[in-house]
């Protein structure tokens, strides 16, 4: 059996790789590859030329366990995060096809866990090479071991990750019985939970009392190597020790202890009783469903956003569509993931010994809300590159290219553009940036609430034409941009995305320019005629330039959109 | 109501659908069959105005589907055989989003009506990931049916429905051309094509080679020592029996 699967393996990864080279033929995937091994180049070739140097060495191995207590705390993340967060996926993901063949074959459970561990292996091993060139090891025997050193940690954690979920699920499958059929790993993670939690409620005044934080880590490190602390801790660190360690003797004394764990949880995952078949059969049906849809589950028919009235323009219809889809997406599932970035803002506000706890939200916000008018339109994607996989059905509404187009565009500017002006607002009633009363006061006087204002109304307009552009760019260039919950891998498409993302920011460069030339017009003529420096008015110009251009780009759009044909929008892998 | 001229699709050098010319008259039920391949899909896609003829003209009720295609959609419906839906409305929402786009005025009672005609009651709050395929199949064909099109098309329609379902789309469709609507039905099935279409056009190669009632075709001289059923007539027309 394991010759089948070996076989199933090393036959579909060629034929991607073959597909991959075929599509070369194409002159925008050979760009795409060009500028995707260019980026390679950069970032792991040309770095690692840059070798240590000896006086470096000392430095190095001061740093060496700090790092190790980081990795291995990183480690402890993914573990303690495992067991705590609902997975999004069954533990052994299998496709439709796998179901089809696999699950109906004269095929043991057991040997359906190998095929997965066996599949895991080329990712594993692709990401074991890139780390070792982006670490750049000294020596080429320095760079087999510590690629060697990755794969088993890299291993380690991904049976550990199938394993945590199998107990889940029998833990799910079996309620108040299942507690008693998993006490051992229950009763290893709660105790060693329980005994960290009173390390650090023992060291707390200590810590508390502590200046900076470079302090309270090196106390922390001196804690986990202690006492019951370091039992718990011994396991991450005796992983992070294989790739860590800085010679060949030191790699081969940290194996044993490595291999061992590799060991332990090779065999905790094959003597697991949960039956991850039907999970897994639900989950690759929902993905074979979902390739034209968005990349998560829909959580349910929640309310919608407002009541679709009969009579209208189509747009409003489809705004309507496109923010039920953002509304049936978010659960408290993702609200959960949130979590623990908000409990770490709400550390650094709490510690912020500047203007308090309000101000520093405040201060936060302009900021955030910058990234959010300059991010948000790439991440929201309720619009055409949602819907272009569905093109066939598009087609057949009785509207014109540029009423659907226009449609589309709404629903991520609405969005975004909200999320924009909460911040903003925040920005202004919190921050000491905009506040009247404050002496940190960005803007002179008068002009606090002008600049406000003009946020308000320029926000929207950079919104609207990054969305048009994400848009247009899904219309003129289907095979660049990723549709659906499509995502096409591979070098030339990694260059192919930077390509795009370069694009974008160009695009939106050039298209605010005429609107940024009108306002100075504007506000020279102003200037020149009162004496006052208007911003109002300037940033109404903008937002009116750029809607103009925005409508304009829609029009043409709409015309190419009115020809392609649905075979032009290819589904990639 | 559908008048399709000298329609050619090429893709490339290949050419899927050749000078291909036909016409459905308003209380028609028009089965159109041929092989795999034979360039059907194609012909039906440019009648809706998802894909562009490379030559000829496709006008609904007078309005070409290239020159005026929303006065043109506005008047037609497509069942594919794949139902499309997105996984994030309702049925009911579904039908919401499709009765604005088509204008619909009395979108709440015509979508209560056929909900009843089509067996739906009782799902209109349910997401698609809650509904057999079949249901699928009837809430895209509630969709299509809401703004009462004057020209139907129907992709293999019979995909994933129980018999009961069968039936009563079968009575759907023949209802929708006893009211005075142009109706293609492409099917596989022949024995749906004999049962409920009035008339039969047999397309092999991109090119037409009948288009005629059963009884015609059963009396035609080349076709009739084949057999008298549309099976045997089929074989013989396209060639697929020696």
């Amino acid at each position: 059996m394991v010759g089948a699967f070996l076989y199933l393996t090393v036959y579909s990864f060629k034929n991607r790789l073959r597909r991959r080279l075929q599509r070369l033929r194409e002159p925008k995937y050979v760009i795409g590859l060009l500028v995707g091994l260019a980026y390679f180049y950069v970032v792991f070739f040309r770095r690692s030329g840059h070798r240590t140097s000896p006086a470096d060495v000392p430095a190095i191995a001061a740093m060496a366990a700090p790092l190790q207590f980081l990795a291995s705390l990183f480690l402890m993340g993914i573990a303690v995060a495992a067991w705590l967060w609902p997975a999004g996926r069954p533990p052994l993901p299998f496709t439709r096809a796998d179901v089809q063949f696999l699950f109906t074959a004269p095929v043991t459970r057991r040997q359906l866990v190998h095929y997965m561990l066996w599949r895991s292996q080329i990712a594993i091993l692709f990401g074991s090479a890139i780390a070792t060139f982006f670490m750049r090891p000294g020596s080429l025997a320095g760079g087999w071991t510590l690629m060697a050193g990755i794969w088993v940690v890299l291993m380690t954690v991904r049976l550990h990750l199938v394993g945590v979920a199998l107990r889940r699920l029998s833990l799910v499958a079996h309620g108040a019985r299942g507690l008693t059929r998993q006490w051992l790993p229950l009763a290893v993670v709660l105790g060693g939970s329980g005994v960290l939690l009173a390390t650090l409620v023992r060291a707390w005044p200590a810590l508390g009392g502590m200046a900076g934080g470079g302090e309270v880590f090196a106390e922390l490190q001196q804690l986990a190597g202690e006492g019951a602390a370091a039992v718990v801790f011994w396991p991450f660190l005796a992983l992070v020790r294989l790739p860590a360690a800085a010679s060949t003797g030191a790699f081969l004394a940290a194996l044993p202890a490595a291999l061992a764990l590799l060991a332990l949880n090779y065999v905790w995952v094959l003597q697991s009783d949960a039956a991850f078949e039907e999970a897994s059969a639900d989950h690759a049906e929902q993905q074979a469903s979902r390739r034209q849809g968005p990349r998560a589950a829909v959580k349910g028919a929640s309310a919608t956003p407002f009541t679709l009235a009969p009579d209208g323009p189509p747009e409003a219809a489809i705004l309507w569509k496109n923010l039920i889809l953002v509304g049936r997406y978010v659960s408290w599932r993702t609200a959960l993931r949130l979590l623990p970035l908000i409990v770490v803002l709400g550390v650094i506000v709490a510690r912020s010994p500047a203007g308090g706890v309000a101000e520093v939200v405040g201060r936060m916000s302009l900021p955030l809300a910058g990234l959010v008018v300059l991010l948000g339109p790439q991440i929201m994607r309720n619009d055409l590159r949602q819907d272009l996989a569905r093109l066939p059905v598009l087609k057949t509404w009785p509207i014109r290219g540029a009423a659907l187009i226009r449609g589309q565009v709404l629903a991520p500017t609405v969005v975004v553009t909200s999320v924009a002006w909460l911040l903003l607002l925040t920005a202004a009633l919190l921050g000491g940036g905009l506040r009247p009363e404050s002496r940190e006061a960005m803007v002179p006087g008068a002009h606090r609430l002008s600049w406000l204002a003009a946020a308000f109304v320029v926000a929207p307009a950079i919104i609207l034409s990054q969305v048009v552009v994400q848009n247009g760019l899904a219309v003129l260039f289907p095979g660049w941009v990723a549709i659906g919950a499509s995502r096409a891998r591979g070098i030339d498409a990694m260059g192919q995305r930077l390509l795009m993302l370069a694009g974008i920011l160009f695009a939106l460069v050039v298209s605010l320019v005429p609107g940024v030339v009108a306002a100075g017009a504007v506000a020279f003529l102003a200037y020149q005629l009162t004496g006052a420096i208007l911003i109002l008015l300037p940033a109404v110009v903008v937002a009116l330039v750029a809607a103009g251009e925005c409508w304009l780009a829609i029009e043409g759009l709409g015309r190419v959109l009115d020809r392609t044909d649905p075979s032009a929008v290819e589904a990639v892998e | 109501m559908i008048d399709v001229q000298q329609l050619t699709k090429t893709y490339g050098s290949f050419k899927a659908v050749d000078d291909f010319s036909f016409r459905v008259r308003p209380g028609e039920v028009v089965g159109l069959i041929g092989p795999n391949g034979a360039g059907k899909t194609s012909t039906l896609r440019c009648l809706v105005g998802i894909q562009s003829p490379s030559a000829g003209t496709v006008t609904i009720g007078g309005h070409d589907i290239v020159k005026a295609p929303v006065e043109a959609k506005r008047l037609l419906a497509f069942m594919a055989d794949e139902p499309q839906l997105f996984e994030y409305l309702t049925v009911m929402e579904h039908l919401r989003l499709t009765g604005r786009l088509y204008r619909v005025r009395d979108v709440e009672s015509r979508a209560r009506q056929l909900l009843i005609e089509l067996q739906l009651t009782g799902k209109e709050h349910a997401l698609p990931a809650e509904l057999s395929r079949g249901m699928k199949q009837k809430v895209a064909i509630a969709c299509g049916l809401l703004h009462e099109p004057k020209a139907l098309l129907f992709d293999e329609p019979l995909t994933g429905l129980d018999p009961l379902g069968i039936r009563h789309m079968k009575e759907t469709i023949v209802a929708r051309g006893r009211s005075g609507a142009a109706v293609i039905v492409s099917s596989h099935l022949l024995h749906l094509v004999e049962e409920i279409c009035t008339r039969i056009v047999i397309i092999d190669h991109g090119k037409k080679v009948a288009d005629a009632t059963l009884a015609e075709l059963k009396a035609h001289p080349e076709l009739a020592a084949a057999g008298s059923s549309l099976e045997q007539i089929f074989l013989a027309a396209t060639a697929g029996e020696p």
